[in-house]
C-alpha cells in the first residue's frame, strides 16, 4: 500500500506514521509527541474555516495546519 | 491494515555506579532540593499549591515572563526546597518555558525530581519520564488525574508502573488533594534512580564513546554524561550552544564526528531515539493499564458543541461578549463607589485634616486622592477579568478559541493564540499585554503588544458616548461600532506590515494543543487573578501617582503675573499655556485649540480622565470641593455606598444574558451641559477626527507599564512615539474626507 500524506484522510480516518519530511519545521517536537513509526493517527475534524485540522495521536489531541500535514506521510 | 513493524523492543539496562553518588547526596542534604517536572496540563500547580500551601512563593525567572513557583517548607522533621519547574513535554527545549526547564535541572543542582504523570495520557507523559531517567538524578513520580483517568475508562496499576519504571509511584487527585501528603515522603526517601533505555547499539556506541570524554570534567558531573551524550546526538542547537560557550567545543566536534559516522550508517539518532522511548513507553503504558478502552468522554462531547463547523465560531463570540458583560455589570458599581463615595469620603476626611495647610490640603485632594482613586478604580474591573480568562484558560476552551481562530489571524501573520490578547484588549489592554505570555515566540508577542493598543478598550467609550451625544445623537450606536471596528482594523493592518518589517515570523508551524477540558480548582482560579490584580496595583501606584501630581503641578502654577499658586484658571496656568503651544500641531486635525489639546494631555494617565477634564475646561468647572466630613459621618457613608454597590452588582448579574446594546450609556448623558458645549466647540468633522484621535494616539499609563514590564522601556517608548504618528496621520485622513464629505 502506497504512502500519502496526511492531509489527504478525511476526518474520522486514521492512518499510522511512516515519516516525517526532514524540513518538517515541527519534525522534533511531532516525534516528543508520539508520531514515531507506526504509530496510529485519526484526522479528528477540520475548524470551521476549513484550517488548522485536530488530530488524535495516542491519548493527545493536537492541532497543526495543512501545510504542516502534507509533510508527514501515513500509510493505511 | 499492516502497520510497518516497530523496532525491537529495548532492554533495560542497570544503574551505573557512577551515579550513586547522587542517592547519597539526596539523602544527606540538610535541605534537598526538589523539583517537581511534568508535561503541560497534568495539574502540576495545583500539585504544588496542594503541596506548599501557604509558603508558596511566586515570582519570575530571571530576565524572562516565565512564572516561578517556589517553596520552602518543613515536611516530617526536613526543612525542603520544592521549586516547580515550567510545564515540558520533554526536554529538548522548543518553547522559553522548556528552555528553563532544561536549565534549571542542569544548573540547579536539583537533589531529586518529583515528576508528575497525567494517569490518562500515561505513553505520552512516559516519554518525558523516560528521558528524564538518562539524566541519572533520584525520580520518584506523582500520578496526577487518576480520577478524571477512571473517568476515561483508563484504570493504571501504580504499583505495576513502579515496578517497570523502578521508582516509587504515588498516586494523586491533586485538585483534592488526594495522595499529597505522600507524594514528599516518597520524593524524599524513596526516589531513585529507575530504569534507562537501552537504544540500539551504534547509538549506544556513541553515547558511550562521548561519556568516556566527559570523565574527570568537573563541570560536566557523572550523572549527566548519558544525558548530554544522547542531547548532542539527537541535534539540540540549545545543549550544542551552551557547551560550546563553556568551553567544551571539543566535545561538539566529537559529536559531529560521531553523527557523520551514524549517518553513513543511514541511522538518524534522532528518529533512533525517540521511537526507541516510544517503545518503551508503549510497553509501560500497556503493561500498567492492560484493559484500557476509550470510551467516549467528557471532552469529545463538549468539543463536538465547541469546535461544530457552523456553532463553533458564534459560540465563541457570544462567550467573549458574556465574559464582558460579566465583567462590567459586575465590576461597574465597585468602579463607581471607588472612584465616587470612597474618594469623596476621603477627601472630605483629608480637607478636615489639612484645613490648616491649603496647599498640602490641595495637593492631597486634588492629586493624590484622584490619582490613587484612579488606580484602584482599575482594579475591580481586572479582578473580575482575570477570573474569568483564568478560567477560560485553566478549563482548556482558550486552546479550543485558538483553533477557531488560527485561519483568520494566519491572513495578517499571526496564529490563532494572537486572537486572545487582542480580544482582552477590549475589555482592558493592561491585561492584554499579559496574556501576550501564552505566545510561544518571541516576535509574536512583541507584534501583538505592539498593536494591542490599538483595540479599544472599556475606558475610551465614555469619551466616544459623550461626543457622539453631541455631534451624532442620531448616529450614537454606528458611531460607537465604527470606533471599535476601525481600531481593530488599524490593529490587525500594523501586524500585517510589522509581520513583514519588523518582527518576521521565526520558523513556522503551529501546533496547538487541545488539553482536556477540565473545572479549575476555586483555589487556583483565585490566586492566579489576584497575584495579576495586585501586581498592576503595585506598579500603577507608582507612575500613575507621579503622572497624576505632575498634571496638577502644572495646572497650579501660574504663567500670568498677578495670580498665585493653584487658584489660577486653567487657561493661565503652566498646564494651559503649553497646552496652548501645542495646539498648532493638531491644528490640521481640526481641533487645534487650547482646551482640546489640553484635555488629551491627562487621556495619557488614563483614558476615562479624558471627559473629566473636557468637563472642567469647557464648563470652567472647578474640581469641585468636597465639605470638610468628620470621622463618623465618613465611615456612614462610606458604608452605606459600600452595600449599595453590592447589592447593585448582585442584582446586575441576571442582566449580562440580556442583548448587548452598544449605546446603553448613552442615553444619561444625551443633553449634559458637557454636550452642549462640545456641540458648539467642535463641527462633526473635526469631532470625529477628534475620536478617532483619541482612539489611537497612545495606550495609557497603565498599559505603557506593563509594556517596559515586559518588554522593556524602550519598547514601551517606541510603541507610544508610532502610535501617536499613527493617530496624528488617521485622524487627518478622517478630518479631510468628513470635511469634504459631511
Amino acid at each position: 500500500m502506497p504512502d500519502v500524506p496526511l492531509d489527504s484522510l478525511a476526518p474520522g480516518q486514521t492512518a499510522h506514521v511512516v515519516a516525517l519530511d526532514p524540513a518538517h519545521p515541527l519534525r522534533r517536537r511531532l516525534m516528543e509527541l508520539g508520531f514515531v513509526r507506526g504509530a496510529p493517527v485519526t484526522v479528528v475534524r477540520r475548524a470551521p474555516l476549513g484550517d488548522p485540522v485536530e488530530l488524535r495521536i495516542g491519548a493527545t489531541l493536537l492541532a497543526l495546519r495543512a501545510d504542516d500535514l502534507r509533510l508527514i506521510r501515513v500509510r493505511a | 491494515m499492516t502497520a510497518p513493524a516497530v523496532t525491537r523492543p529495548p532492554t533495560l539496562i542497570p544503574d551505573e555506579a557512577a551515579c550513586a553518588d547522587t542517592l547519597a547526596r539526596l539523602k544527606a542534604a540538610r535541605e534537598p532540593r526538589v523539583v517537581v517536572v511534568g508535561n503541560p496540563n497534568v495539574g502540576k500547580t495545583t500539585l504544588i499549591n496542594a503541596l506548599a500551601g501557604t509558603n508558596l512563593k511566586v515570582g519570575n525567572w530571571s530576565g524572562v515572563t516565565v512564572e516561578k513557583r517556589e517553596a520552602h517548607l518543613n515536611h516530617a522533621g526536613r526543612r525542603v526546597h520544592l521549586l516547580d519547574l515550567p510545564g515540558a513535554y520533554s526536554l529538548s527545549p522548543h518553547t522559553p518555558e522548556e528552555l528553563i526547564t532544561r536549565t534549571a535541572l542542569l544548573d540547579e543542582a536539583p537533589d531529586a525530581v518529583l515528576n508528575v504523570l497525567d494517569a490518562g495520557n500515561l505513553e505520552r507523559n512516559l516519554y518525558l519520564t523516560l528521558q528524564l531517567m538518562d539524566y541519572r538524578l533520584p525520580v520518584a513520580v506523582a500520578l496526577n488525574l487518576v480520577d478524571e483517568a477512571r473517568e476515561k475508562g483508563v484504570q493504571v496499576d501504580s504499583r505495576a508502573l513502579s515496578r517497570l519504571l523502578g521508582v516509587p509511584v504515588v498516586e494523586t487527585v491533586a485538585s483534592r488533594a488526594r495522595g499529597t501528603d505522600t507524594v514528599l515522603d516518597s520524593a524524599l526517601g524513596h526516589a531513585t534512580l529507575g530504569i534507562g533505555v537501552r537504544y540500539p547499539e551504534a547509538i549506544e556506541r556513541a553515547v558511550e564513546a562521548l561519556s568516556t570524554r566527559m570523565v574527570g570534567v568537573d563541570t560536566l558531573p557523572p550523572h549527566a554524561h548519558r544525558y548530554l551524550a544522547l542531547t548532542l546526538l539527537e541535534g539540540d542547537p540549545s545543549v550544542r550552544g551552551r557547551l560550546n560557550a563553556t568551553g567544551h567545543a571539543a566535545l561538539v566536534q566529537a559529536a559531529n564526528a560521531q553523527l557523520l559516522e551514524l549517518d553513513t550508517q543511514g541511522l538518524d539518532p534522532l528518529i533512533e531515539i525517540a521511537e526507541a522511548r516510544y517503545a518503551l513507553a508503549g510497553d509501560i503504558a500497556r503493561a500498567a493499564a492492560p484493559q484500557a478502552q476509550a470510551r467516549r468522554t467528557v471532552t469529545e462531547r463538549l468539543d463536538a458543541l465547541a469546535l461544530h463547523p457552523w456553532l463553533g465560531i458564534p459560540l465563541f463570540l457570544a462567550l467573549v461578549l458574556l465574559v464582558f458583560r460579566l465583567t462590567f455589570t459586575v465590576a461597574a458599581p465597585f468602579v463607581d463607589l471607588i472612584g465616587g463615595p470612597l474618594q469623596d469620603t476621603l477627601t472630605g476626611w483629608a480637607s478636615a485634616a489639612l484645613s490648616w495647610f491649603p496647599l498640602a490640603r490641595d495637593l492631597v485632594t486634588g492629586a493624590i486622592i484622584p490619582g490613587v482613586g484612579t488606580v484602584l478604580s482599575f482594579l475591580p474591573t481586572l479582578l473580575v477579568l482575570y477570573l474569568a480568562m483564568s478560567f477560560l484558560e485553566d478549563s482548556g476552551y482558550m486552546a479550543r478559541a485558538a483553533f477557531l481562530m488560527d485561519r483568520a489571524m494566519r491572513s495578517v501573520g499571526l496564529d490563532g493564540r494572537a486572537f486572545i490578547p487582542l480580544i482582552l484588549g477590549f475589555g482592558c489592554n493592561v491585561p492584554a499585554v499579559y496574556a501576550t505570555r501564552t505566545l510561544e515566540r518571541r516576535s509574536d508577542r512583541l507584534l501583538v503588544s505592539m498593536i494591542l493598543p490599538f483595540m479599544s478598550c472599556s475606558a475610551r467609550l465614555p469619551v466616544y458616548v459623550v461626543f457622539a451625544a453631541a455631534l451624532f445623537p442620531r448616529q450614537a450606536s454606528l458611531l460607537v461600532w465604527a470606533m471599535y471596528t476601525l481600531g481593530m482594523l488599524v490593529a490587525l493592518a500594523f501586524a500585517f506590515v510589522l509581520r513583514r518589517t519588523s518582527y518576521p515570523a521565526e520558523g513556522s508551524g503551529v501546533l496547538l494543543e487541545l488539553p482536556p477540558y477540565r473545572f479549575p480548582t476555586a483555589q487556583v482560579l483565585w490566586k492566579h487573578a489576584w497575584r495579576r490584580t495586585a501586581s498592576f496595583a503595585r506598579r500603577a501606584r507608582t507612575t500613575v501617582l507621579a503622572t497624576v501630581a505632575g498634571v496638577w503641578l502644572l495646572l497650579a502654577i501660574p504663567a500670568v503675573s498677578g495670580a498665585s499658586f493653584a487658584t489660577v484658571a486653567p487657561q493661565d496656568s503652566l498646564f494651559g499655556r503649553v497646552s496652548q503651544a501645542m495646539s498648532p500641531i493638531f491644528a490640521p486635525l481640526g481641533f487645534g485649540t487650547w482646551q482640546a489639546t489640553g484635555a488629551l494631555v491627562p487621556g495619557f494617565i488614563a483614558k476615562e480622565v479624558v471627559v473629566g477634564t473636557l468637563g472642567q475646561i469647557y464648563l470652567g468647572e472647578q474640581a469641585a470641593r468636597p465639605a470638610a466630613l468628620g470621622l463618623v459621618d465618613g465611615v456612614v457613608q462610606a458604608g452605606r455606598a459600600t452595600w449599595d454597590a453590592v447589592v447593585a452588582s448582585v442584582s446586575a448579574i441576571p442582566t449580562i444574558l440580556a442583548l448587548p446594546s452598544l449605546n446603553a450609556d448613552a442615553t444619561g448623558d444625551l443633553n449634559t451641559p458637557l454636550a452642549t458645549a462640545l456641540a458648539r466647540a467642535f463641527t462633526p468633522a473635526s469631532g470625529l477626527s477628534y475620536l478617532v484621535f483619541v482612539l489611537l494616539y497612545t495606550p495609557c499609563i497603565a498599559t505603557v507599564g506593563a509594556l517596559a514590564q515586559e518588554h522593556g522601556r524602550r519598547f514601551a517608548w517606541t510603541t507610544v512615539a508610532y502610535q501617536l504618528a499613527t493617530a496624528w496621520v488617521a485622524a487627518f485622513l478622517v478630518y479631510l474626507i468628513a470635511r469634504a464629505v459631511l
